[in-house]
């Protein structure tokens, strides 16, 4: 369509809107509620500009062009009209810039005021007292600020789907609630943050960045969350080199914008202490050591285990580190030391079976997170993507307004059950024999969508009594996935974490039958890499001599901890003080996930690469340079092309 | 021509603005070259002429009827008025005693503050100015320009002054515009 804004003659496809077509022309409408990743609102009305032949200003942002609309973005009255828009909103609640974290420079209220040349405020505060609401973990919401663009509840609702954040009453008497109207810390709220990122004024405030500084003042660092396997794209924000705030980054491909607690807050609250310099043990006390000494006692006890079949060594490296590092890694204990017990802090409980099958099939058998975003069925089993993933989860519930169904499998009670058109509570340890009835059941419901023969009647009455659920439930679910046209099915540990594929192959032949893709939730960060370097077999220690444990900014487990105890020498690279560094002969200092580079492969296959966003101290290394140091002082090599080994072996999702 | 004449004073202000005024350091100077500095609360000279002055400026809201008068005073003095500060502009960070209730205030501020160690007693001595709502300069009198700031640079403040004592009236915008 032809429009003329500003004498400006351009054409713009139908459906765009005239803040979308006048940015494109080049020109800037100033707006407030308007924001990249959410639906146009149309609520603050500061982006108003003329339409020739309409009665009154339009709002630029859900306005959709017309064919030859002439339009005017700058002009007295359109200037007049913003002034007044933003002297209605300072008047509306109590906005005081002198001490506010956000002030002066931070705050999109206070910068759109100062655009318009506006020196004060025509009408005063209306002086009545909005409360403030402290009450969450990780943020605070000042109602006097907020100027019910309603951008938190939005995102809340579109980029989340969590809607948590709603409005009560009306006009003048608008306010922001959780839920009913509970304290924001006793709500429904996950901690994803994103109110807190889109908020423009300093209505919602993160805890701990708020006074440090402004925002403008930071560097910016675009990196990928280690938390989990989603491998989301974030802005670290760095002040005098320390960590300031992380964000999500709306341009990022796996995630656009969204992150959750794991990604946003928790690694900002971190409470664990640093190794800050290696340390020896003499005697019975672990001394302060420099690294030089470090290195020669690791020397001294691991020179004389090269060779002798690798038996006496074991080595575990954190899956929270670098593809690059986990393949120097290999390098150095399965290549140089010739060890067979070597492997990664997940030990394939994730991947494993995965990965097996897909060795198995000679071909990537998963797909993309888009095809969980494109469904309009899809089904949740052995995974609460509750409690970890979260990302999957936000992804999974925006869509179920728009009439997506959701079918949840799961022995306990899930979170995501409340939005569920179905949810199913089996018997722990009976998905192979429900995935069996359902796949009988799509068959004799006719709804097969390739040629498949009915299982025998009394091993299905077995199964159903096995699952604990009626088969009239069984049958529902069946009938609701078969007859969906873009089914999806996301699964995780409940199924790969099992002893046997047997769960796994029912998994597989039901999604065949409804021609539904898959995505397992692989992990931690880097467990997919890991896999693809085949550092995925479970740690038994067995008279080993030694173990070297590369275990970063990861919490060891007990069960770790108890595995290594009798160990007789023990070298522990890792950046917290933990139970397993007080057990340990050497502990080398080493750089968490924000003071490293190196590259990620996430539960799609997407190979990310995450920068450094911090200098780490003088004493501490990256656990790449330690590995080289160790390699160096024993006469070995670790370099090598790592990103052709791990395309190696065949993933569960092709590699982008 | 006289050079023109410039008087300030201060309501319910912290000063700041007046500091960041002194922080023109040298150039005070030259303005005091092109203008004719009458009087101001850090100055000998307090009260600005009875024949009046050409530019005013006052620092800090109106918090109590001596603000008030001052500010009337100020007013009938002069024939350009400026607002100094975030105080004078807004209302300020004082305003937010606005929330609280005059009685409430009083009974804080003189009866249940923690270094009271008698009963405390609200004064209430007729010739004493009395409390009232905080406002914003131009909610009690016209102004004529606005320094928003809090304080404003010295820059600004020095700008504002150079530009009233060649006879202009400054456009505060760009840098020199901020309200923190």
């Amino acid at each position: 369509m032809k429009v003329i804004i500003n004498d400006k003659s351009i054409e713009v496809p139908q459906g765009t809107t005239v803040l979308q077509a006048a940015r494109s022309a080049g020109f800037e409408i100033p707006t407030l509620c308007d924001h990249e990743a959410l639906v146009p609102y149309g609520g603050c009305r500061l982006c108003l500009v003329e339409v020739q032949g309409a009665r009154t200003l339009q709002p630029s942002c859900t306005l959709p062009v017309s064919e030859g609309m002439v339009v005017k973005t700058e002009s007295e009255k359109i200037s007049q009209a913003r002034k007044f828009v933003l002297t209605l909103l300072f008047s509306e609640r109590n906005h005081f810039c002198p001490y506010c974290q956000v002030s002066g420079g931070d705050c999109e209220l206070q910068n759109s005021a100062l655009k318009e040349g506006m020196v004060n405020w025509p009408l005063s505060p209306n002086w009545q007292r909005y409360p403030v609401d402290a009450s969450h973990e990780y943020f605070v919401i000042d109602h006097n600020r907020c100027i019910l663009c309603r951008r938190c509840v939005r995102a809340c609702g579109e980029l989340v789907g969590n809607f948590t954040l709603g409005f009560e009453d009306r006009g003048a008497k608008s306010f922001l609630v959780a839920d009913f109207g509970v304290p924001m810390g006793e709500s429904s709220c996950i901690s994803c943050g994103t109110c807190t990122q889109v908020c423009p004024t300093g209505a919602i405030i993160d805890r701990v960045s708020a006074y440090r500084g402004k925002v403008v003042d930071v560097e910016h660092h675009n990196t990928i969350c280690v938390g989990c396997s989603v491998g989301c794209g974030i802005d670290v924000l760095t002040r005098n080199n320390a960590m300031d705030r992380i964000e999500g980054n709306w341009s990022a491909a796996v995630n656009g914008g969204v992150i959750c607690k794991v990604g946003r807050f928790i690694p900002l609250n971190e409470k664990r202490q640093r190794v800050n310099t290696p340390l020896v043990r003499r005697g019975d006390a672990l001394q302060p050591a420099t690294w030089e000494e470090a290195l020669d006692e690791i020397a001294l006890h691991l020179q004389p285990l090269v060779g002798n079949n690798g038996k006496d060594i074991a080595a575990m490296a954190s899956t929270r580190l670098p593809a690059e590092t986990l393949y120097a890694f290999k390098n150095l204990f399965t290549r140089s030391f010739g060890s067979e017990m070597v492997t990664a802090t997940e030990e394939g409980v994730t991947t494993g079976l995965v990965a097996a099958q897909a060795d198995e099939l000679g071909k990537p058998f998963e797909s993309h997170l888009g095809s969980v975003q494109a469904a309009d069925c899809i089904l949740n089993i052995g995974v609460n993507l509750a409690d970890n993933h979260e990302v999957v989860g936000f992804f999974v519930k925006r869509i179920l307004p728009g009439g997506v169904k959701l079918v949840i499998v799961d022995p306990e009670t899930n979170p995501l059950e409340e939005q569920a058109e179905i949810s199913l509570h089996p018997q722990l340890g009976s998905d192979a024999d429900l995935l069996k009835c359902l796949s009988a059941a799509v068959v004799k419901l006719n709804l097969a969508k390739k040629a498949a023969s009915i299982s025998n009647e009394s091993d299905l009455t077995s199964a159903v009594q096995k699952t604990g659920l009626t088969s009239e439930a069984i049958e529902s679910v069946a009938r609701l996935l078969a007859s969906a046209k873009r089914p999806a099915i996301v699964y995780g540990k409940g199924i790969t974490a099992q002893s046997t594929n047997t769960a796994l192959k029912a998994l597989l032949e039901f999604a065949e039958l409804i021609g539904a893709t898959l995505i397992s939730t692989k992990g931690q960060a880097n467990s997919v890499a890991a896999a693809q370097y085949h550092l995925d077999k479970p740690l038994k220690i067995n008279g080993h001599q030694a173990a070297f444990i590369l275990m970063a900014d990861e919490k060891p487990s007990q069960r770790l901890i108890q595995k290594l105890e009798n160990v007789p020498f023990l070298v522990v690279s890792a950046s917290y003080i933990s139970q397993l560094t007080a057990m340990a002969d050497v502990v080398l200092p080493a750089a968490i996930w924000a003071e490293q580079e190196g590259h990620y492969l996430n539960l799609e296959g997407r190979l990310q690469l995450a920068q450094q966003s911090v200098i780490p101290q003088e004493q501490v290394w990256t656990s790449q340079a330690t590995l080289e140091a160790v390699a160096a002082r024993l006469g070995m090599q670790v370099e090598g092309e790592w990103e052709i080994e791990l395309k190696k072996r065949v993933p569960a999702v092709a590699i982008s | 021509m006289a050079k023109p004449k410039i008087a300030s004073d201060w309501l319910c202000g912290c000063a700041g603005c007046h500091m960041s005024l002194l922080d023109i350091d040298e150039r005070i100077i030259a303005v005091a070259e092109l203008a004719d500095l009458r009087s101001s609360p850090i100055t000998d000279l307090k009260v600005p002429d009875i024949t009046g002055v050409d530019v005013g400026i006052l620092e800090g809201g109106i918090n109590n009827t001596a603000n008030e008068e001052v500010a009337l005073r100020m007013r009938k003095s002069c024939k350009i008025l400026v607002a100094l500060g975030d105080c004078a502009v807004f209302g300020g960070v004082p305003a937010m005693r606005n929330f609280f209730t005059l009685e409430e205030t009083l009974r804080r501020a003189y009866i249940e503050t923690e270094s009271t160690d008698s009963e405390g007693k609200i004064p209430d001595d007729p010739e004493l100015m009395r409390p009232t709502q905080v406002r914003s300069l131009q909610q009690v009198v016209p102004v004529d320009i606005f320094v928003p700031g809090c304080p404003p640079d010295a820059d600004t403040i020095f700008y504002v002054l150079a530009e009233l004592a060649q006879g202009r009236i400054p456009d505060i915008k760009g840098d020199k515009l901020h309200w923190d």
